[in-house]
């Protein structure tokens, strides 16, 4: 996103005096609904608006003229300053590019507060004059978040309990733990395993994405073997796969080191979701393959199908909540639309990218690039084994 | 052959671990809640702990704060049996000591027994190395 420079502005604006613009520069800036500081090309606090300094805790004269990362003062989430070169408002100033982040800065008197902020240069003939930060206390948004996500959870295990009671006595009942059965009464209960399986996956996919969209997926980044998970996830596949017929085949290829680092919980339902919906739009007797291509500094996960593919006019809309392919719709009733809205979510938070290709009637192919070393995405928690 | 504790406050689900661990020739006790199977623990020395996680009275990670797992039993192995898959709370449970999370809802009886019969024979692993499992 460029700056405006000089050039950009209406002629009536240039007509105007330079005190007359100096005035409106001032109401504008101190009109802005949410903090704002300015800084001249040195990062020195020229201007700050009441709404700045009331979420800060100083007063005007304790920052007018300061230097602006050494007096408000950036924070990670686990209380660690943040490195000088990595403060937005440097980096804005290096780049010549506006900057928005989330942050943590610390009021006069400690207390440590959420912010949204963005910096944007303010550029002269392509040199940094100065830089305007406009930030919010977002402090309210994340109690909110945390607060549904508590929610979901404690409603997810609330369904859950009296789900695996159905589903451990109908397992129970069709292993013959209380007598034989016949094969009607066995039949009926597999479409009651099948129907409990169905809400359980429904019920983690939205617990999944609760965490997701708040940044509360715990993220564990160790080495781990992309190939073999692969062949571990096909292996538990088998079966949906051979109930229509499908070939499901796994290589690794690539000369690249075998282990990246990154989370196997997180990747495993990335790929498993994957192949999931690859044989659940694919016809009968087709196939689902996934090459896992070790490169040197990232490794590709390719899932190729022969199914239905992706109609032209919907793919923009294929990593949105709710999306259904309306081709699809047609023959598979039982999908939610929220499994590749997910999918994008989670190999972001792993600092991964997805794409993909598709032909209608002649299938789809989705590409996971995913870096050699760790790389979580702001906002998401990092734990050590969940 | 081996002694379990299933603490779970589902009756149901309790009355079901029970009746597979049994026909599995285990010898059960049980209890509803953390408090429960302190009391239990008194008189009855478990080789492995089937633990749920969220329980009225007491749950399961302040029963293995109070049970001192790591330190006064480092033999006993605990099975975390949750819903709430890869959350804070099964991340606490493993650095209270916890052998291996597994999700109820995911568990057939074959696959709950075989599980089991893996933990008795598996060295714990190291503080939080270790993930849920189907």
């Amino acid at each position: 996103m460029a700056t405006p420079t000089h050039d950009d502005l209406p002629a009536t604006i240039l007509e105007q005096s330079a005190d007359e613009q100096r005035a409106r520069a001032e109401a504008l800036f101190y009109s802005i609904g949410d903090g704002a500081i300015a800084t001249d090309e040195f990062g020195r606090i020229t201007r700050v608006n009441p709404i700045a300094r009331r979420i800060l805790g100083f007063k005007k004269s304790e920052l007018i003229g300061e230097w602006f990362p050494k007096k408000v003062i950036s924070v990670t989430d686990d209380d660690v300053p943040v490195a000088l070169i990595d403060r937005p408002i440097i980096r804005a100033f290096l780049t010549g590019e506006p900057i928005t982040e989330k942050t943590y800065y610390r009021r006069k008197n400690g207390q440590k507060i959420p912010v949204s902020m963005t910096v944007s240069p303010i550029l002269v003939n392509g040199k940094p004059r100065g830089a305007i930060e406009v930030f919010r206390d977002i402090s309210f948004e994340q109690e909110v978040d945390r607060m549904k996500s508590e929610f979901i959870s404690l409603a997810s295990h609330q369904l859950r309990t009296p789900l695996s009671a159905i589903q451990t006595y109908s397992n129970m009942l069709a292993a013959g733990y209380m007598g034989e059965v016949s094969s009607d009464q066995r039949a009926a209960l597999e479409t009651i395993i099948n129907a409990t399986d169905r809400m359980n996956e429904l019920i983690s996919t939205l617990l999944n994405i609760t965490r997701m969209e708040s940044g509360s997926i715990p993220v564990d980044m160790r080495p781990l073997q992309v190939g073999k998970l692969a062949d571990e996830i096909l292996q538990e596949l088998a079966l949906p796969a051979a109930e229509k017929s499908i070939k499901l085949s796994a290589k690794t290829v690539g000369n690249g080191p075998k282990a990246i680092d990154t989370d196997r919980f997180i990747l495993k339902e990335i790929i498993t979701n994957l192949v999931t919906n690859a044989i659940k739009y694919t016809p009968e007797n087709g196939a689902v393959k996934v090459t896992v291509r070790l490169r040197a500094k990232n490794v590709l996960i390719h899932v190729a199908d022969t199914g239905w593919g992706i109609p032209k006019y919907s793919q923009s809309q294929i990593f949105s909540k709710f999306f259904r392919g309306h081709n699809v719709v047609k023959r598979e009733t039982s999908g939610t639309g929220l499994g590749l809205y997910l999918v994008k979510g989670l190999v972001d938070t792993i600092g991964g990218r997805i794409w993909f290709k598709s032909q209608e009637g002649k299938g789809t192919d989705f590409f996971v690039e995913l870096p050699r070393t760790a790389q979580v995405s702001a906002g998401h928690d990092t734990a050590a084994g969940v | 052959m081996a002694r379990i504790l299933v603490v779970e406050d589902d009756h149901d689900l309790n009355n079901a671990y029970c009746i597979i661990l049994k026909n599995e020739g285990h010898e059960v006790e049980t209890a509803y809640d953390g408090k429960e199977a302190l009391t239990k623990l008194k008189h009855f020395s478990p080789q492995l702990i089937l633990l749920d996680l969220l329980m009225p009275v007491m749950g399961g990670l302040e029963f293995l704060q109070a049970y001192d797992l790591m330190k006064s039993h480092p033999d006993v192995k605990v099975l975390i049996f949750t819903n709430m898959e890869n959350s804070p709370e099964v991340a606490e449970a493993y650095k209270l000591g916890a052998h291996r999370c597994i999700i109820k809802s995911w568990t057939a009886p074959h696959n709950l027994a075989r599980v089991i019969d893996d933990a008795l024979h598996a060295k714990r692993p190291k503080n939080g190395s270790a993930k849920a499992a189907a």
